[in-house]
């Protein structure tokens, strides 16, 4: 029984990374660019699901809000600081990604205060039993049905229809793309909202879990999404998804049998390096 | 249909292609030979708008799309089978070719994957395939058929036989043969010059980005000194 719910919370903590981590593959499959920042989304949609739910009492609507806004800052972010600097060497975008996701901790702690926002009143804080004793917040039910839900949606739209076979077409070669007549552009912006709107989706989830939101609760899934995407095997959609919930179960079991000695990252980390040693391109990446 | 007025073109400072004009007639084949980089590639990607034209004009059945994008150029009638095909390698046959068909509605595009299937058996039974497990010939008919769906009226087509099979070579001529009889345009890069020769209607040879040598495919056929000049160059 403590197996059943210790691979259950690792679904659960893997469902929120590959929320996040999934942004991040599109961008870097896309523009392979390393995007940083987009963890900085994360955190403004947890600010966002919290402030909306206080206002209007509504979780769906602060959802729907923090997914809509967040995605519109995503292609903002990629309209004025990507796009300027697109031609220049890699490590470029990466330290200006770098340095807008440390600008918009400070911005938050400006903006909202430093100690953090929590929900008035703390929705969907219930039980649900499931079998025998064993029984999940509803918080956890919510994560893991709308994760599932949400990927399976996304990966519906890229393999069935013509505009998610367009997309795949032009992350493979945009040249070849656009002499089809899809436009890069577009496909760019609706690659920033997506990857953006779902990094949004998990902040709100978040901040439904731990009922807490504040400036730096990006700064961990910033560099986890990273490792996640390189332990996929970058820019492999199929890979995030196989490493986050890998990543996610084996947290969950290390940091009871390993706990003593290491902390949930560093089990992580010794995880990526264990796994890199044995496959250099990742999980599901080409050699 | 296709008009080429002094085009200068190349990345960067570095000019690629000098002051070239041509034109391409309704139902012609038209080649451009020349030996490694003498400029073709350059020439047929400038055309398709992935390489910046410097200075001179491109038309298209009258208009000018010099300076247009690369997505606009497929409206006006034109596509792009290029050097070392390019297929989608992770997408399917069939998503290759709605890829192709990404301008043309949707019961047209399922009228042309029909006819395109239509050309080309082999496709039809690869169709879920990834394209990247095709063999060399059967990837060219993709790009081939890809272009196809866009109801172009010229074809670009870089380097048709170069590295395929004789049979496949065979195929692929059996197909230009097929498309110069449905009215459509070709223009030709190609090192295979003998294959070229026999089917191509007019012939222009680029030699370090300049024009050299431009006639029918006749003259070009009979004419032992260009033959021997240009092999000769091509090594």
């Amino acid at each position: 029984m403590l197996y059943l719910e210790l691979f259950i919370q690792g679904i659960i903590q893997g469902s929120i990374y590959a929320l996040i981590a999934l942004g991040l593959t599109l961008v870097y499959g896309l523009l392979r660019i390393l995007h940083v920042a987009h963890a900085a989304l994360f955190t403004l949609g947890g600010y966002l699901g919290v402030l909306v739910t206080n206002a209007t009492g509504s979780l769906a609507l602060a959802m729907l809000v923090a997914m809509v806004v967040c995605g519109v800052v995503g292609m903002g972010l990629y309209k004025f600081a990507y796009e300027p600097i697109l031609g220049s060497p890699p490590f470029v975008p990466l330290i200006a990604s770098i340095g807008l996701f440390i600008a918009s901790e400070e911005l938050f702690r400006m903006i909202f205060g430093p100690y953090g926002l929590s929900y008035a009143v703390p929705p969907l804080s219930g039980q649900v039993a499931l079998f025998g004793t064993f029984s999940l917040r509803q918080a956890e039910v919510l994560v893991i049905v709308l994760s599932f839900a949400m990927i399976a949606i996304l990966g519906w739209l890229s393999l069935k229809t013509r505009t998610g076979i367009a997309w795949r077409a032009t992350v493979a070669d945009p040249e070849i793309a656009s002499s089809f007549g899809i436009d890069i552009q577009k496909v760019r912006y609706l690659n920033f909202f997506i990857g953006s709107a779902l990094a949004a989706s998990a902040g709100v989830l978040v901040a439904v879990l731990n009922n807490l939101v504040e400036p730096t609760m990006g700064s961990v899934p910033s560099y986890k999404a990273l490792a996640i995407i390189v332990l996929g095997g970058l820019g492999s959609v199929p890979g995030t998804l196989a490493a986050s919930v890998a990543l996610g179960v084996i947290e969950s079991f290390g940091t009871i049998y390993a706990g003593n000695f290491m902390d949930r990252d560093a089990i992580a980390f010794a995880f990526l390096i264990l796994v890199l040693m044995a496959r250099p391109q990742g999980l599901l990446g080409k050699a | 249909m296709l008009t080429v007025e002094n085009l200068t073109c190349g990345y960067g400072d570095i000019k690629a292609v000098h002051d070239l004009s041509f034109a391409v007639g309704t139902g012609e084949i038209f080649a451009m030979l020349g030996a490694n980089g003498a400029g073709k590639t350059s020439t047929i990607m400038c055309l398709a708008g992935h390489v910046a034209a410097m200075s001179g004009s491109v038309s298209l059945n009258g208009t000018t799309i010099t300076n247009q994008p690369a997505q606009a150029r497929v409206g006006h009638g034109m596509a792009l089978v290029p050097e070392g095909r390019r297929v989608f390698a992770e997408l399917s046959v069939e998503e290759n070719l709605v890829v192709g068909g990404h301008t043309v509605g949707g019961p047209e595009l399922t009228a042309n994957l029909e006819r395109i299937f239509g050309h080309f058996p082999r496709l039809a039974e690869r169709k879920t395939q990834a394209a990247g497990s095709l063999s060399g010939g059967e990837q060219q008919m993709l790009a081939i058929g890809r272009a196809l769906m866009a109801n172009p009226q010229l074809v670009l087509i870089d380097e048709l036989s170069l590295g395929l099979m004789p049979k496949a070579i065979d195929a692929c001529y059996e197909v230009l043969q097929a498309l110069k009889a449905d009215g459509l345009s070709i223009l030709l890069v190609e090192q295979n010059t003998t294959r070229v020769l026999d089917i191509a209607d007019q012939v222009i040879v680029l030699e370090s980005g300049v024009k050299s040598w431009e006639g029918t495919g006749a003259d070009a056929d009979g004419n032992a000194a260009l033959l021997e000049a240009y092999l000769g160059t091509a090594g």
